[in-house]
């Protein structure tokens, strides 16, 4: 039987978070993810690193944990995070008594907002409406891709001894006389169902948790709270841009790489696994977006996603955007079960912070002293500008940085010598997205792969213009041939799941250009290629 | 919000189709391009990731067929020329790209020397038969265009004309000026006739556009500011400024205000007239002098890239039919392949000429009397590849009268 010291049950920032830490400090663990990493909250959101801006007013216990987790990111995540930095813009419709008191709060919480003149913010950020913004000041925001640091989670736990399972997943929480001994786990392709014997389990489901409790008889106070997100073709911000008032809906502008992503709405939900959104949603928030940039409707909308914040409601506590953004940690000790822990709340910005107290319990309990040194070492190592810089030659324009970004330094050069070695390999799958056939097969090689979807997600192939028209087909193809054996060779369901993926979120902004865009897939695809067989679908 | 904030100056509307590069006659000619929708609009949105250059960007000719070809309207060679002038802000410029800019300032030298077009002439026939050519970095296949005895400017206080009260501005631009005098005084004869008078702005400069597409963009703003301020002199005075070639129209009205984003160009713009044009708006308000000469010529038609771009179909061909019972066919064989001083240049004049290669099989039939395109290097390439000598629409017209 497989055996473990800690299951982590949850790929999402909080449970590699988790992964990360106890494999530094020497405990052998294991994640089990019941899809791939980060499909929860971890990754369908804006992309924002907090300043602690967002709450210098509501909650500075938030903020200052925000700014301080900031810097460290910015510090250990140079692969993943983007210090584009971040503005705060008020409104002629915003209420300026609120100005007065963010000020003083992220004085007081230690985050420096520096006033700007109009005239400098217009120059930083051409689109802003000359019409509506009063004010700006400048905040150390960033950008982080949830993805890639995702991927170097486990790359960094890699290093350490840990190991993780995608779509894997736990299906029974096993004890023996009130002591945990063990998780039953159901693999998502072959249905073979097996127990990893383990000392310790931590529920960081998220949205799930409560249902991961369930499992074990527990009652956990999680509610699943629903965000809309919007995704624009392009950069129309240089800046995280914030709207300087009461947090509130669709206030957020993020540049996410080659997009923006705008957001979000906030809404209780039953079930985490409920990530559609609708016209209406995308209406409110392109309402709310246009009064800090008055032509944003003019930019093309690539597609929607939401993904729901797990928010911890004590009993009897508020819900919605009331809720605290804090985090808790239950030892259900207490409720009778010995060695099994839960984890909720809190914000993808403070993952690290969060992951580390846990650790610290976790560690207490199985005697471990060793401290944790998860906010001193670099979650990967960068790839040294020299082999960039020789690398060069053998990528797109634009695109070796964001490769290097994307792929780590081992994953890196073996990238490059493909390149160099098969100058066929250096056509494009994505030219939207920019994106070698040698990036795409070495992702594809990789045992954690099991779908088309996975390889987008490391490397952003289909993720851009298109959305799929022009790469869907080649992605597929070259998965076919090095993908896991198992779930490549029906390729056509795989190219189909992966087109569905993308028609999802096209579903909500099918109007203008988008419109287009859709026809155009359904040319190629339907008409062209025949995908569905004649059949109506 | 000015142009370049705006969604569609960055490339946001492009689907990504690919009809452009279907379309490029460029990419057709050579696979090293990578392409108008990677070179412009794609890559526009990766722009943000590292400091970089594109090579293959030299290749594009700002032939403009993929703003022509693009579902969306994008204008995917405007992306590109910015692009270039970035390029050129930190890398020099060769002495071939020196000389293929800045012809209105070598005509202007030359005219200050006595019989300075004949000794120019002469020095280009031995610099293209020594090879000198060649070494600059120019297309040594090529003759450069010859210097009219007179340019256009020196002739025109020569043509008697009668004043109607009605009056244009002919926009000349360098070539009809320095090296076809002849179309502009066709041009003259043809607006005498329409109860026009014909008048000369010797401050206006050079479109701008040999200036665009060799990167160099200062200059190409410099030239805008001042023909735009003219341009708009004469708007409030109620003259229109009317251009018999079509490169320096389409600048006027379209490339300035896409390169250089000034709410100005585009009002300027709206006092632009390409020569035909003006006189398809003539004949719809019934004001065109039908009084001609029919003739029972066959003509075929090269219709420039740049004219193609201005949307404004094909006011040359209607008229020469409709007007003079001509026969005109258009060539329908694509790009000619010179595109301004792309072909002039020793490195592209291979690509040039595999692109013009449909268009002088067309033109070696011979199935007609007169090759017509309205624009000058267009009939220049077109008589370097066939040996056929075009002449300007306006020419054939001007004759009929």
């Amino acid at each position: 039987m497989e055996k473990t010291t800690v299951v982590v049950i949850g790929g999402g920032a909080t449970g590699l978070g988790i992964l990360r830490d106890l494999s530094m400090r020497g405990v052998k663990a294991l994640l089990v993810e019941k899809n791939d990493l980060v499909n929860g909250a971890s990754s369908r959101y804006h992309g924002l690193l907090h300043s602690g801006g967002r709450y210098a007013v509501k909650d500075q216990e938030a903020a200052k944990e925000c700014i301080i987790e900031n810097q460290i990111m910015r510090k250990i995540g140079k692969s993943c995070v983007e210090p584009c930095g971040g503005m705060f813009t008020r409104l002629d419709i915003d209420d300026p008594a609120y100005e007065e008191l963010w000020v003083k709060g992220c004085a007081d919480s230690g985050i420096e907002a520096k006033p700007i003149t109009l005239d400098e913010a217009f120059r930083l950020e051409p689109r802003l409406s000359r019409k509506h913004v009063k004010s700006a000041y400048l905040v150390p925001d960033a950008a982080v891709d949830g993805f890639r640091m995702a991927w170097q989670l486990v790359d960094s736990s890699k290093r350490y001894g840990g190991r993780v399972k995608t779509y894997t997943e736990v299906i029974g929480v096993e004890n023996v006389n009130g002591t945990l001994s063990g998780v039953k786990v159901r693999d998502q392709f072959t249905g073979e169902e097996y127990s990893i014997a383990c000392d310790i389990a931590v529920n960081a489901a998220g949205g799930w948790a409560g249902f991961v409790g369930k499992l074990a008889g527990l009652e956990i106070g999680v509610q699943p709270d629903k965000g809309t997100l919007i995704a624009f073709n392009q950069r129309i911000v240089n800046h995280v841009v914030n709207r300087l008032h009461k947090s509130s809906d669709g206030d957020i502008f993020v540049p996410h790489g080659s997009i923006t992503i705008l957001g979000t709405s906030s809404m209780s939900i039953p079930d985490p696994e409920d990530t559609s959104t609708s016209r209406a949603e995308v209406e409110s928030l392109l309402k709310i977006g246009e009064q800090t940039f008055e032509d944003l409707r003019d930019f093309r909308i690539l597609r929607t996603f939401a993904g729901s914040r797990p928010l911890y409601i004590p009993p009897g506590g508020a819900v919605g955007r009331s809720a605290s953004r804090g985090f808790a940690i239950v030892d259900h000790e207490q409720d009778g079960l010995k060695g099994f822990f839960t984890i909720v709340g809190g914000k993808f910005t403070t993952y690290r912070l969060m992951a580390e107290k846990m650790c610290n319990q976790i560690c207490a309990k199985l005697g471990n002293t060793t401290p944790c040194r998860t906010a001193d070492e670099p979650l990967v190592e960068e790839v040294p500008q020299a082999d960039i810089d020789r690398a060069r030659k053998f990528f797109p324009s634009y695109g070796v940085n964001l490769a290097a970004t994307r792929l780590g330094v081992d994953r890196f050069k073996k990238v490059v010598e493909r390149l160099e070695s098969d100058p066929e390999s250096r056509e494009l799958v994505c030219e939207c997205e920019n994106v070698t056939r040698a990036e795409v097969e070495e992702i594809c090689k990789d045992d954690t792969s099991f779908i088309v979807n996975d390889v987008r997600r490391r490397t952003r192939v289909g993720m851009g213009t298109c959305q799929g028209n022009f790469c869907a087909l080649r992605a597929a193809a070259v998965f076919a041939d090095m993908g896991v054996e198992s779930t490549a060779k029906d390729s056509l369901t795989r190219m189909k799941e992966f087109l569905q993926g993308r028609w999802k979120g096209i579903r909500p902004v099918l109007l203008g250009r988008t419109l287009r865009e859709t026809e155009m897939t359904r040319a190629i695809y339907e008409l062209s290629m025949n995908v569905t067989g004649g059949a109506a679908q | 919000m000015s142009d370049t904030t705006k969604a569609i100056f960055t490339g946001d509307r492009c689907l990504s189709c690919t009809s452009c590069m279907a379309n490029c006659p460029v990419m057709a000619a050579i696979k090293d391009y990578r392409g108008p929708k990677l070179v412009g609009p794609a890559h526009g949105r990766m722009h943000f990731s590292q400091e970089d250059i594109e090579a293959t960007l030299e290749y594009c000719s700002n032939c403009k067929s993929c703003d022509r070809a693009c579902p969306s309207g994008v204008a995917v060679s405007t992306l590109n020329m910015l692009k270039r002038a970035e390029y050129y802000k930190t890398h020099p410029h060769t002495k071939a790209e020196d000389m293929l800019a800045h012809g209105e300032d070598m005509g202007k030298l030359i005219r200050k020397l006595p019989f300075g077009a004949l000794c120019a002439n002469l020095g280009m026939d031995f610099g293209k038969a020594l090879g000198i050519f060649n070494k600059l970095g120019l297309a040594g296949e090529r003759n450069m265009p010859a210097y009219a005895s007179t340019p256009f400017k020196d002739l025109y206080p020569r043509i008697k004309q009668t004043a109607t009260g009605k009056k244009v501005v002919l926009f000349t631009g360098c070539y009809i000026n320095q090296n076809e005098p002849q179309v502009g005084e066709a041009f003259v004869k043809v607006m005498n006739a329409n109860g026009y008078e014909v008048l000369i702005d010797e401050q206006f400069n050079c479109c701008g556009s040999p200036l665009v597409v060799t990167g160099y963009f200062d200059e190409a703003r410099q030239h805008a500011d001042n023909n735009v301020a003219r341009i708009l002199d004469w708007k409030r005075q109620g003259i229109p400024v009317v251009t018999p070639c079509t490169s320096c129209s389409l600048m006027l009205k379209e490339e300035y205000h896409e390169l250089f984003d000034e709410h100005d160009m585009h009002e300027a713009a709206t006092n632009v007239y390409d020569a035909f044009e003006f006189l398809e708006i003539l004949q719809e308000r019934g004001q065109f002098n039908d009084n001609l000469t029919p003739t029972a010529q066959k003509y075929l038609y090269h219709v420039p890239c740049h004219l193609k771009c201005q949307a404004i179909g094909l006011p040359a061909a209607n008229i020469l039919e409709d007007y003079l019972g001509a026969k005109v066919q258009t060539a329908d064989a694509g790009c000619c392949g010179i595109s301004g001083n792309y072909g002039f240049r020793k490195d592209k004049y291979d690509i040039s000429m595999k692109i013009g290669a449909k268009l002088f099989e067309r033109v070696k039939q011979k199935d007609f009397d007169k090759v017509i395109s309205d624009c000058g290097t267009c009939r220049m390439q077109i008589h370097h590849g066939s040996g056929i000598k075009p002449v300007h629409p306006i020419e054939i017209l001007a004759q009929a009268y």
